[in-house]
């Protein structure tokens, strides 16, 4: 059997403003009790990937945190691990600090666990791919890259600035940028099986045509020169790489239909424990379609919320459609709507929130 | 790799009185409160009072709660100087097979594997006793008595005295008197089954009460009656606070309602930070559907709940259909609410499937229990 290992690749440009100002946007939180992480690091579990390595962009201190030894999300067998790859050398360098850079400077990962090849998926975009299935189709053609992509027909909404696929059969012949222009597209999910030797090539190959090259421009390059054969993922995948994608999909996943098609038997999303208490409703307590995590005490009417750990929602206070994070307050008799709350921020002196025109936001420990 | 004190947990009972939630577990492992077994209390406040080595004795259905135990890593017990040890009876190689023939015999069982630690100190501590209490504190207030041995006890109401056994002391907290369940008690101190020793004292007496033949191997009958027979110093450390020993179908179904009164246990760590760790389970967090209703209830991570739900706890993985009503019940981890259903003042055991617009215990006089299991 082949020695495959894993690479998560955080050098995507994607921001959720100020939720990203002070994190990176694996460790964002999601759904309650989750970092945007755990999906893709879930997969690889799941696909039974016990080597992973993390391309790491920036603000390192909180995935550091969360990932710990990695354990949560079972990489600690003896013979595996987590491996925390950050580029010192180019983090305050934007032009500089890509995936391509991160690999050259950590290139002793890739050449220390022998593998005969790697999968690279970024974390941004959920999905709950089996990458084992994808390997073996990479092994049954014979192929040296496989690109992983989904035949979407909302293009013009969704993946806007992701990239897409021209194909000739099963092969990949260009890789151009989806405008929006279009609906239906084999948009690009960013997920590459690779041999790794291959990947060795590429990336002294890269450095040679630009130093600004990153993968995703590398690929696109030798696109006409390689066989890069194109992998079909038909299950569920949503792209979260704005602030209003963020909330978007976050409320999608209130829809029973949608959140029944990631949590399902048999492919359990990990994340590393908080050790809260059960959440407590009082008896003011109204809730209706909403995730709601361990340790919130709520006594107010709660409505197409996703509420986090040790979330306070104070006596009759009043939020819809509100995505508040581990640890914050909500006064009584507040009302908000369209909100995200970052952590462990106050709602004290305003007693009413609403966003008109898309979410509003309050900073992480901010008191309003 | 010597420590100060160690911790000895007895969790070998059957809990008979707890029906069939012990046909397959110890009572130790008994679920309570919504995501915990009963269990995480002591070891996590061994593990919040800084106590870091726990040996676990096991003897009732020592199986399951010897993998929930595991090396204690879901209490931080796991590293290099830590460790939870499962201590099941067991056949040893100077005596054969053996069962715990009491509480003292348990210990006296384990004489090696305390005397490896050379310990100053041993706490003995219950498993199936559910409260938040600072062992630090107690061994602080037994190193200023010089005391051989201290007792924590409740200042429990007179009517009740009589069902504990009563620690009898003097002005200056030294008990001079332990009486079993007295009909007529003079005082109201009540044993809270946890003791520290002094431990070179403790091991003196374990192996004079091994020999004894008539002993029945019991702290409370035989081990403090002989210290107090010796003159030893045993001292009285009164605990203020939650505590409860849940004998009963009806006192675990109390203690489970307690929790939705903020006056008792502190489960949100409002006046201290002292959590208590549990195992995670793997599930999404809980889904609270369109025409759902909760009011008054603890619900956990990973259930679904689509009707009315008042004055209950929900364990982790509960289902409730469209239209089924649960009041003042527990609901244990994976039950399956059908749609239209009624439950009302019940324990539901793990796993139980109730059928759609079925109607339990209506009249609700006393509590009712539903398990797949038989006991």
């Amino acid at each position: 059997m082949a020695k495959v290992v894993g690479i998560v690749n955080l050098h995507s440009d994607v921001t959720y403003k100020g939720l990203t100002e002070k994190r990176p946007v694996a460790s964002v939180s999601f759904l309650g009790r989750y970092g945007i992480i755990d999906f893709v690091l879930s997969n690889m579990s799941n696909s039974n990937l016990d080597t992973v390595g993390v391309l790491i962009k920036e603000k390192p201190r909180s995935l550091f945190k969360h990932l710990g030894s990695g354990s949560s999300w079972n990489f600690n067998s003896k013979s595996g691990g987590v491996s925390l790859l950050y580029n010192e050398k180019y983090a305050n360098n934007a032009m500089y600090n890509h995936d391509i850079n991160n690999l050259v400077e950590n290139i002793a990962f890739i050449e220390k666990s022998k593998a005969d090849c790697v999968v690279i998926a970024p974390a941004h975009i959920i999905t709950t791919m089996d990458y084992s299935e994808v390997v073996d189709a990479h092994m049954k053609s014979g192929a040296e890259i496989t690109m992983v992509y989904q035949k979407i027909s909302n293009a013009n909404e969704t993946f806007v600035g992701s990239d897409y696929l021209r194909l000739k059969g099963k092969q990949v012949t260009e890789i151009k940028t989806n405008k929006g222009n279009r609906k239906e597209r084999n948009i690009s999910l960013e997920t590459y099986v690779i041999n790794t030797k291959v990947l060795l090539k590429l990336i002294d190959y890269a450095k040679k045509i630009s130093s600004f090259f990153d993968l995703k421009d590398t690929l696109t390059y030798l696109c006409d020169e390689r066989k890069i054969m194109a992998y079909e993922y038909r299950g569920f995948a949503r792209c979260i790489d704005s602030y209003e994608a963020y909330y978007n999909v976050s409320m999608e996943f209130l829809d029973m239909d949608i959140n029944t098609q990631v949590f399902k038997s048999g492919w359990p999303i990990f994340t590393n424990t908080n050790d809260t208490p059960p959440t407590k409703y009082l008896k003011n307590a109204k809730v209706k379609k909403s995730f709601v995590a361990n340790g919130a005490v709520v006594d107010g009417e709660v409505e197409g919320c996703i509420l986090s750990r040790n979330v306070v929602i104070g006596k009759n206070a009043v939020v819809k459609n509100c995505i508040i994070l581990n640890g914050s307050k909500v006064s009584p008799n507040a009302h908000l709507e369209n909100v995200i709350i970052d952590k462990d921020a106050r709602i004290e002196k305003k007693k009413e929130l609403i966003g008109e025109d898309g979410p509003l936001y309050v900073r992480e420990g901010d008191v309003v | 790799m010597s420590k100060e004190i160690v911790a000895m947990i007895l969790a070998g009972g059957r809990g008979t009185r707890l029906e069939a939630l012990t046909a397959k577990v110890a009572k130790p492992a008994v679920y309570f409160g919504g995501k915990y077994r009963i269990i995480d209390f002591p070891l996590s406040n061994c593990a919040n009072s800084g106590i870091d080595v726990v040996g676990v004795l096991t003897q009732y259905e020592s199986v399951l709660l010897g993998t929930y135990v595991g090396a204690g890593s879901k209490w931080g017990l796991d590293g290099n100087n830590s460790l939870a040890a499962i201590l099941p009876a067991r056949e040893r190689g100077e005596v054969g097979a053996t069962w715990y023939a009491g509480t003292a015999d348990a210990i006296y069982q384990n004489i090696s594997f305390l005397d490896q630690y050379d310990p100053e100190y041993v706490l003995i501590l219950s498993g199936d006793h559910i409260y938040k209490m600072d062992y630090a504190d107690m061994l602080a207030a037994h190193k200023a008595k010089g005391a051989d041995l201290t007792v924590a006890v409740l200042n429990v109401s007179l009517k009740e005295a009589s069902r504990f056994g009563i620690m009898n002391t003097n002005k200056d907290g030294t008990i001079y008197e332990f009486e079993e369940k007295p009909k007529e008690p003079k005082s109201t101190l009540a044993s809270m089954g946890i003791y520290i020793f002094t431990y070179k004292e403790l091991r003196k007496y374990l192996i004079a009460d091994a020999k004894d033949e008539s002993s029945k191997h019991d702290f409370g009958m035989n081990i403090i009656p002989m210290m107090l027979n010796d003159g030893k110093k045993l001292y009285a450390y009164e605990f203020a606070g939650y505590w409860k020993d849940v004998g009963t179908v009806e006192s675990l179904w109390q203690a489970n309602m307690d929790l939705l009164d903020d006056k008792e246990l502190d489960l949100y760590n409002i006046k201290k930070d002292w959590k208590i760790y549990t195992e995670d389970t793997l599930s999404k967090p809980q889904i609270i559907g369109e025409e759902a209703s909760i009011k008054n209830s603890l619900v956990t991570q990973g259930c679904i709940v689509n009707g009315d739900v008042e004055g209950s706890v929900l364990f982790n993985n509960v289902y409730i259909g469209e239209g089924a009503k649960i009041v003042d019940s527990v609901l244990m981890p994976g039950v399956l609410v059908e749609e239209g259903a009624e439950v009302y003042k019940s324990i539901i055991d793990e796993g139980v499937v109730i059928k759609a617009k079925a109607v339990i215990n209506k009249e609700a006089k006393e509590v009712q229990l539903v398990s797949d299991n038989a006991r």
